[in-house]
């Protein structure tokens, strides 16, 4: 048992699964406090003190039945309730049969009507006949193919013909029906479980196989630091609760430095005003407020080129005009749209389905410098000496005139303009990229392909 | 006096809390490892209840510290309280200057409130916040740090001291060892990720939504005016809702105040207009009202054709 409950917490840790030393110690008290006769007792008392984590409690659930697998039963002897002249003719008559056999077959019978469960040593020699370790341990339903290879090995299909046989010969020497069927029973069972033993020690076997596997080749790259656009749906779901959550993560740290922007210096004139009516003896402490109230101007590129990460960036930008209050989102291809209303409200898919509608994409009409020069013309009042701006896009710009000097004249009277480019700095200045002009420029610049960038750039920011 | 993982569930049905299996298992884990638990879930599954009902149950009492940004150690474990100590040198006054009035200079006058200055730093003036009080309690206590992912990072690491040996050391007075170890709980809603560290220290629960036959049982004990077959209608719509794509998602303590609801609205059965006007209290947001307003109208009309 014990050496299940290591190998088990070997598999979760091959399995993604942090475990500590501590906590598998935690485990065996819990264990020694519950005891293992309650399978589900059990399994809970395994859980609680091995995953602390909400992500890994299906890796858990998956691996345990493999690991403490339904309770196998032991082989019954059947002839346990015979009397000892019947068991002599049995064992006669087993003789008989066994000489002509061949030599698996006997070994199964053996095992059915004697009630001697397969060693460990058997089985392994078996497992070595079928190349259990060949088998590639990652497919599903391997399992149960390699224990009906075993099954095959030892000429299961010529079973019930043999067993046949050995009851019409009892009879044949007069054992009474009630007995045989009895025996008949009993072997049926015995066959079962059997079969049980074979599907259990063969998962396992694979499963062993996989953690060793895995525990050589490390796990492939994670989540975060995939490209945007080369995620398959299912992770897209995944990315779309760690946005969630890095928009939560980005809260609490702007709360923080809020509070640290609070604790400022002693305001001695609010304190004299504040103690008057304590006759001037400083009973209450006035500080100095700095307040911060950050303002954000976010322009998104949405064209065809950004159509993967857009979606990404657009879903970002909803969570956080959610969280920093004066935040002003821009959208543009061709020309600029104001999309703050439409990041307010309405559900966040809703949101992002209509900002993407309402900029359909086209071929080679990006044009930012007439969407700057529109910014300047139309939202100039939503920047001021406190605001930082973001530009989300690959700066490609079609061969349009990239409008550098209203770009620089934005520069200026921001308190920061951060671009955010997914190309990589390769890519910058190739073909119709106009990132190179537009660099010096910039405050701070950053590489955003994936959501570790994204949370890094962003960290930056809020520093 | 919890001998069985049974008598764990029984304690706390006396409370009128639910358990299942799972939460007695992890409890009575807790209690006999002497281990901080950590539960985590959707808002509003019972978490903060379940430590209610295990302080009830256990005849502890319970402390209570609810995390928010910016939380900090004068907020959750102890304060000097100035304006006090501030009163007490003014009322004072004609006291220290007759005690004073002997001496020949300064440096005596100094000596001779120095030797007097622990009476400003005493347990006196010591404004207990929830950890201290918990830690200083004479009697047993159930510890309940609430919504710990809402605190900052550094709060966190702090509090890693304090659950490691149950002491706290405050430089004026010394350090002040738990008379005796409180039960510890922490709440999450799973808004961030917690440190290792903690994570590693506390056996974990993960609460999720009840199923419905969970959730109808619940309802029909804490409100049992509710009539059985309205009860289940009711409790049938929140889950189908849950399925939905929701801003926020209806949890179990809205579902007792829609069940509070439609008994004081004398409801007879969930007709569309019972709904309209009361999804409200299930809901939270305009949008998601929208969106089930629209979900259960498609719903009506399947069920009708």
């Amino acid at each position: 048992m014990e050496d299940r409950i290591v190998r088990f917490i070997a598999a979760l840790r091959a399995s993604g699964v942090r475990v500590s030393v501590a906590e598998s110690q935690d485990a065996w008290q819990a264990v020694e406090q519950l005891g293992i006769t309650d399978r589900d007792t059990f399994r809970l008392s395994l859980r609680t003190t091995l995953v602390k984590d909400a992500d890994s409690i299906p890796t858990f659930e998956e691996l345990f039945p493999k690991y403490f697998g339904t309770f196998t039963p032991p082989l019954i002897d059947p002839q346990a309730e015979l009397s000892p002249e019947q068991q002599q003719m049995l064992q006669e008559l087993l003789q008989e049969m066994l000489d002509q056999l061949a030599n698996d077959l006997q070994q199964l019978l053996e095992w059915l009507l004697s009630g001697r469960n397969p060693t460990q040593e058997e089985l392994e020699a078996m497992a070595e006949q079928v190349g259990l370790d060949q088998i590639d341990p990652r497919s599903p339903y391997q399992a149960r193919r390699a224990a009906r290879r075993m099954q095959n090995l030892l000429n299961w299909e010529q079973l019930e013909e043999l067993l046949d046989q050995l009851w019409e010969m009892l009879a044949e020497r007069g054992m009474d029906p009630e007995t045989i069927e009895q025996l008949k029973q009993q072997v049926a069972g015995n066959e079962e479980r059997l079969q049980q033993q074979l599907n259990q020690f063969a998962g396992q076997r694979l499963e062993d196989n996989r953690v060793d596997e895995a525990q050589k080749h490390k796990p492939l790259q994670d989540l975060m630091n995939r490209p945007f656009n080369s995620l398959s749906a299912s992770e897209m779901d995944l990315l779309r609760e760690q946005v969630r959550r890095l928009a939560a993560r980005l809260r609490t740290r702007a709360a923080l430095r809020q509070k640290r922007g609070k604790q400022g210096k002693l305001d001695p004139k609010a304190t004299i005003r504040a103690n008057l009516r304590y006759s001037g003896v400083p009973f209450e402490m006035r500080f100095k407020q700095r307040r911060l109230k950050p303002k954000l101007v976010v322009i998104l590129d949405v064209s065809t080129s950004m159509r993967p990460v857009a979606e990404f960036f657009l879903r970002m930008l909803y969570e956080l005009q959610d969280q920093v209050q004066k935040t002003r989102s821009f959208a543009f291809i061709d020309h600029l749209e104001d999309v703050t209303p439409d990041l307010t409200g309405s559900h966040i898919d809703e949101a992002v389905y209509v900002v993407l509608t309402k900029l359909p994409a086209g071929y080679y009409n990006t044009d930012l410098g007439f969407s700057l020069h529109q910014f300047e013309d139309n939202f100039l009042d939503t920047v001021d000496h406190r605001t930082t701006m973001i530009v989300l896009g690959d700066g490609r710009n079609n061969y349009n005139d990239p409008a550098l000097d209203v770009f620089n004249r934005l520069s200026r009277r921001s308190r920061k303009l951060i671009w955010m480019n997914p190309e990589y700095p390769a890519q910058w200045g190739t073909g119709d990229s106009d990132m190179l002009v537009y660099a010096p420029l910039c405050s701070e610049l950053y590489q955003v392909r994936n959501l570790a960038q994204l949370a890094d750039a962003i960290d930056h920011i809020l520093m | 006096m919890f001998e069985t993982v049974e008598q764990v569930g029984q304690g706390l049905a006396q409370q009128r809390y639910i358990a299942s299996a799972e939460i007695s298992t992890v409890l009575y884990l807790a209690e006999k490892l002497g281990k901080p638990l950590l539960a985590e879930g959707p808002a509003g599954v019972g978490k903060t209840e379940l430590s209610k009902a295990w302080a009830a149950a256990t005849e502890r009492e319970l402390v209570r510290l609810q995390c928010y940004e910016g939380l900090d150690e004068s907020k959750a474990l102890y304060e000097w309280e100035y304006a006090k100590q501030m009163l007490y040198t003014q009322l004072l006054r004609d006291k220290l200057s007759t005690l004073l009035a002997d001496v020949g200079s300064l440096t005596q006058a100094a000596d001779r409130l120095a030797s007097e200055e622990d009476v400003f730093f005493s347990e006196r003036f010591l404004l207990p916040r929830p950890l201290l009080r918990a830690i200083n309690s004479d009697r047993p206590t159930v510890l309940l740090i609430d919504e710990i992912d809402r605190a900052d990072a550094e709060f966190e690491a702090f509090l890693l001291e304090v659950l490691s040996d149950f002491q706290v050391s405050i430089p004026e007075i010394g350090t002040i060892v738990a008379k005796q170890h409180p039960v510890v709980f922490l709440t999450s809603n799973n808004t961030r990720e917690l440190s290792e560290a903690l994570k590693r220290r506390c056996l974990y629960l993960y609460i999720d939504y009840p199923n419905t036959e969970e959730e109808l049982r619940i309802v029909q004990l804490k409100v049992p005016e509710l009539s059985p077959r309205l009860a289940r209608q009711a409790v049938e719509v929140v889950q189908s809702l849950r399925q939905v794509d929701l801003k926020k998602k209806p949890s179990v303590s809205e579902t007792l105040d829609w069940a509070r609801a439609l008994v004081t609205l004398n409801a007879k059965s969930l007709d569309p207009d019972v709904l309209e006007n009361t999804l409200t209290v299930l809901l939270k947001y305009e949008a998601d009202v929208e969106r089930a307003r629209r979900m259960l109208r498609r719903q009506g009309a399947t069920s009708k054709n």
